[in-house]
């Protein structure tokens, strides 16, 4: 099953954008960061595709640096 | 995410071997605690405690560090965190639950022993435990032999304090236990420059007991049938407990807690053979036997072990005017823990007993990691006492590889279905 990663370049960032998350209602796992998208440790953010576009739109409106958005298959 | 590694180094790690070791948790996590279906959205704050165990919390404890506070390591649930609070330092229990320490600590110690104490060992012996390398100081105590014997290695990489446990609770071992905890506070008091004070103690008491109830109101929410939150997903809290800050534990955990609340006003029978493991403690990344269990369906509502009620049962006295009434209250609350090694341990079975009826159990999985013997000589009398009550029993004994996991499985589906 297809997985949808958010990745940061540290946790205080993904913090910030999980607050978001939850204040919009939707719906994310935090996760370990899978060693295929990075060796680095910590957390990133899970997320359902169908809210893809919703996360982006709140990413660029509350200036959230992040790493990328990765799919792992 | 986050680099970590100018962290670590700093730290004297072996960043190669420790790599090894992140190499393995995001695979493991996401196997056994992500794949659960209808998992409390609360869970993410300790899906990011886990994911950060190496990273934002040793970050933290640095800070602490450079703001002049000491580290402790501790490793049993008998060392009073009070107290380590009350001269103002960090309290970090120290977890050696992985396989992937046993090799390096068998390179130090005998190899017929228990794998809790060669995974402590072995960690430190191998650079790659970021709250170890952290540490001012371990306090260890006398609990086992494999313990006791093991701090005298660990004293030639760390300064080590031990306190003596009494093995007996008579009223003279209570008073032993005292002095025990006058001496630590004295060693504190030494190592940070604070003293500490009947306010400040009263104060830490209380901070504890907060935790405490936090732990039991998670696990009393466990006695709903289901029970709300998957037997997995505690244990994780609990492993939690004992390496992250105190406030925002009791903060997150209350909030998983009133998550749980909601969830038990519309229960949805599962029809679940509902499973309490006592024992030996499971340390974090030991999830070994919760997955096993939980894997077949049914479900762990209680652990009778150190990570799990002997950690928040019975609360400290905060009643008194002095630094005596105070100790006295500690040794009250500490020496009520029914750990296998006393002798005699009647309590422990008395609160086996009770607990099969408060959560309800279907079944009893004792829980005995390999070479631990004063709980594998326990079992006989556990045993008699559950048979007399007709609660099913079930012994396991094990270590942290995954050799023997298809064996156990076999074993854990056999008594599912006989109960």
């Amino acid at each position: 099953m297809e997985k949808n990663y958010i990745l940061f370049p540290n946790y205080s960032q993904g913090l910030k954008l999980e607050s978001l998350l939850k204040a919009n209602k939707i719906k994310y796992v935090i996760s370990p960061t899978p060693r295929k998208l990075s060796s680095c440790c910590g957390i990133s953010i899970m997320y359902n595709k169908e809210d893809e576009e919703s996360i982006k739109a709140l990413i660029e409106e509350n200036s959230i640096e992040i790493k990328g958005l990765y799919t792992l298959e | 995410m986050g680099d970590y590694r100018d962290m670590w180094k700093n730290l004297g790690m072996d960043l190669e071997k420790h790599d090894v070791l992140c190499e393995a948790l995001p695979q493991a996590f996401g196997d056994i605690y992500l794949s659960q279906e209808n998992r409390p959205d609360a869970m993410n704050y300790f899906n990011y405690a886990l994911a950060e165990v190496h990273g934002a919390r040793i970050q933290e404890i640095q800070e602490e560090k450079n703001n002049g506070k000491k580290v402790i390591g501790t490793f049993c649930v008998f060392v009073p965190d009070e107290v380590i609070l009350a001269a103002g330092a960090v309290g970090v229990g120290l977890c050696s639950g992985s396989q992937f320490w046993i090799a390096d600590g068998e390179k130090v110690l005998p190899r017929n022993l228990c794998p809790l104490v060669k995974a402590f060992v072995g960690a430190k012996v191998s650079r790659t435990c970021p709250y170890f390398q952290s540490c001012d100081m371990i306090v260890g105590e006398t609990t086992c032999d494999g313990k006791k014997k093991a701090y005298e290695i660990m004293e030639e990489y760390v300064p080590v304090h031990i306190m003596e446990l009494p093995q007996m609770k008579r009223e003279k071992n209570y008073e032993e236990w005292q002095d025990e905890i006058k001496l630590f506070i004295k060693k504190m008091e030494e190592l940070t420059g604070n003293k500490i004070t009947v306010e400040r103690l009263r104060e830490t008491i209380d901070l504890c007991n907060r935790k405490r109830r936090a732990l039991k109101r998670l696990y009393d929410l466990r006695k709903n049938i289901p029970s709300p939150i998957s037997g997995l997903d505690a244990l994780l809290v609990s492993q939690i407990a004992f390496m992250d800050d105190i406030e925002r534990f009791i903060e997150k955990t209350n909030e998983l807690c009133d998550e749980l609340e909601d969830r038990v006003k519309t229960p949805n029978a599962n029809g679940m053979k509902r499973i309490m493991i006592t024992g030996t403690p499971m340390a974090v990344p030991n999830w070994k036997l919760h997955s096993i269990i939980e894997g077949l369906g049914a479900e762990v509502v209680v652990e009778e072990t150190c990570t799990g009620t002997r950690y928040f049962e019975n609360e400290v006295s905060s009643e008194g005017d002095t630094i005596d009434d105070l100790v006295r209250n500690l040794a009250d609350r500490y020496m009520n823990i029914n750990c296998a090694c006393f002798t005699p341990n009647r309590g422990r079975i008395d609160d086996i007993l009770r607990y099969a009826e408060e959560y309800d159990v279907d079944g009893v999985i004792y829980y005995n990691l390999s070479f631990c013997h004063t709980y594998a000589i326990e079992y006989g009398k556990v045993e008699k006492a559950l048979k007399e009550k007709n609660i099913p029993l079930l012994n396991i004994e094990t270590d942290y590889s995954e050799e023997d996991a298809g064996q156990i499985k076999t074993r854990v589906e056999a008594f599912l279905e006989m109960i």
